[in-house]
């Protein structure tokens, strides 16, 4: 019976572990593309494992790294992701705060809140047409303001959301002896609830960052030169490269790893930003 | 609660203006664009109804429609059962359990664009890895139906972690004392899941399916890059219908009525699951 029960667990063990292998499979094999020499990409079979089944090299990392355009499009895609995350903070942190401390009548708290969630839930190509003709009256086709404008729309709902449940977790006492003490309700806000949500405020921006950092739809419609970010400049590597593993391998790293750092940071949470601050994780 | 006066209105009213000025009013003007033949360099022609009408008798906007109703439905109904059954596993107790739930949690977050790209790699017939590793001669990505099933496997490797995480975190919150209760009646692991796990889930499981098939409503990347919507149309997903209609031939006014579709569609949905989810936020 004992025995039985051991053996149960490790058969369960290796299941885990084989699911989790094959998930993290297809990242190995970008890094073990991405050190290759181009001549070995079809030569070298199966998994490909560097130093035994040949010779890694870092050489495709500086071209593709050396390159001007990468690192504009680094560059822009870090100074865009950064300034949607202060934006969609100043102003969500109080529309949030409010919807968790202030009673609203009609419509109600519940209504707003939804209210804010559903424009989240909004598929973006439903707005896609419009917002590409409001950017380009306002004259900011292909500039870092205009794709600003446009993931602060995408990202807001998420981070009132977000932070809404984390306001609404903190113990009110505190706010209400600061209130009886005559602090006024922004004092209040600034200097003791912003200061407690910390950790939610900061998931909510590796979140916002990772999003912005992600988004391509718009990035390609409304930044094809000038601003062009990560996403759209990788885009644009099949039609005049055709496939080359080694370099099509560089250049999906080079997207992939800063949101994934950034997501492993902020895994406690993930669960709480992803469902809207509808579960804990 | 607070006791307050207009303040409320100066902490909120920013972030409401802003939605109604860049998601509300394009919503709106999305809507009247539907509405209209809009041609580059003259007047918008109010033709009525005519872009819905044209829908309804475009192969092609059918094809898309089918396209992308598979693709939900089978990318979402894989992606819950898997995360569901992950889920469960991990709450078993074993070693290297953080580490694999890290590695795990990993594809959620990967750039989608990137990830489509690397997946040709992955799928490439001569060479590619699946292929090699598995020495298989299956056309991935140049045979219509096989293009299908390829952008389904990618949505599920990358989402499906996002059904674990939350199942996972779901799990965590159903009390012991349930299990306790249950154990007394039976022994049964399937039994003790059926009649007290899948129970306690059940609005989590809304609220995944809420969150994951608006999601899939919206892909849009990973065709994009890994099939470029091809072979053909196979993989044309109504979201890229609209972009190349309306950005490829500045076809605005039909691009909009596709669109409109799209939301009237998603929004279906949402109406369906909305009142499970309302108790959720209460």
């Amino acid at each position: 019976m004992a025995l039985e029960r051991r053996c149960t667990r490790w058969v369960w063990f290796a299941v885990a572990l084989a699911v989790t292998a094959l998930v993290a499979l297809p990242f190995y094999w970008a890094i073990s593309l991405s050190v290759r020499n181009p001549r070995d990409t079809f030569t070298v079979t199966g998994l490909g494992v560097p130093f035994v089944q040949y010779r890694p090299t870092l050489d495709n990392w500086r071209t593709e790294l050396g390159t001007w355009e990468t690192q504009r499009a680094l560059a822009n895609s870090l100074i865009i992701a950064v300034a949607t995350a202060a934006v969609v903070v100043v102003l969500g942190a109080p529309a949030a705060y409010a919807v968790a401390r202030f009673r609203f009548r009609r419509p109600s708290n519940e209504d707003i809140t939804l209210w804010f969630l559903s424009q989240r839930v909004l598929p973006p190509v439903a707005t896609a047409i419009p917002l590409f003709l409001i950017v380009r009256w306002l004259g900011l086709l292909d500039t870092r303001t205009g794709l600003v404008l446009l993931n602060v729309t995408f990202n807001l709902p998420l981070v009132v959301v977000i932070l809404r449940q984390a306001f609404i977790d903190l113990p009110v006492e505190l706010e209400e002896a600061a209130l009886v003490d005559g602090a006024g309700h922004w004092g209040i806000f600034l200097r003791i609830s912003l200061p407690l949500v910390a950790p939610s405020l900061a998931a909510a921006v590796l979140i916002v960052v990772a999003f912005t950092w992600n988004e391509f739809l718009f990035a390609l419609m409304v930044g094809s030169l000038n601003a062009k970010v990560i996403p759209v400049h990788i885009a644009g590597a099949g039609d005049t490269r055709g496939v080359q593993f080694w370099f099509v391998a560089v250049r999906a790293l080079i997207a992939i790893t800063p949101p994934v750092i950034l997501a492993l940071l902020a895994q406690r949470y993930i669960v709480r930003g992803l469902t809207f601050g509808a579960l804990k994780g | 609660m607070h006791r307050e006066g207009r303040i409320k209105l100066l902490f909120i009213l920013p972030a409401v203006a802003w939605v109604l000025c860049f998601t509300v009013f394009p919503l709106v003007y999305g809507v009247r664009l539907s509405l209209y033949n809009v041609k580059v360099g003259a007047a918008d022609e109010f033709v009525g109804l005519a872009n819905y009408r044209h829908f309804l008798e475009d192969a092609r906007a059918w094809a898309s429609l089918a396209v992308t109703l598979v693709f939900v439905g089978c990318g979402v109904a894989a992606q819950l059962v898997l995360g569901l059954a992950l889920a469960v596993l991990f709450t078993r107790a074993m070693p290297l359990r953080g580490v694999m739930r890290t590695l795990l949690t990993a594809p959620l977050f990967a750039t989608p664009i990137a990830v489509g790209f690397l997946f040709v790699t992955v799928f490439y017939e001569e060479g590619g890895l699946v292929n090699g590793l598995l020495g298989l001669k299956v056309p991935w990505l140049s045979h219509p139906t096989w293009a299908v099933v390829s952008v389904i496997i990618v949505d599920v490797w990358q989402w499906t972690p996002f059904c674990f995480l939350i199942f996972l975190a779901a799990l965590g919150g159903i009390p012991e004392d349930c299990y306790e209760a249950a154990r007394l009646e039976t022994k049964s692991g399937w039994a003790l899941f059926r009649h007290v796990t899948l129970p306690m889930l059940q609005p989590t499981v809304v609220l995944v399916l809420l969150l994951r098939i608006t999601e899939a409503f919206k892909v849009f990347d990973i065709p994009f890059t890994l099939t470029t919507g091809g072979p053909g149309t196979a993989t044309q997903v109504l979201t890229m219908y609209a972009y190349r209609t309306g950005m490829r031939f500045f076809n605005f006014g039909y691009a909009s009525a596709i669109s409109v579709v799209v939301f009237l569609m998603v929004t279906g949905i949402i109406l369906v699951l909305f009142r499970r989810i309302r108790q959720v936020y209460q």
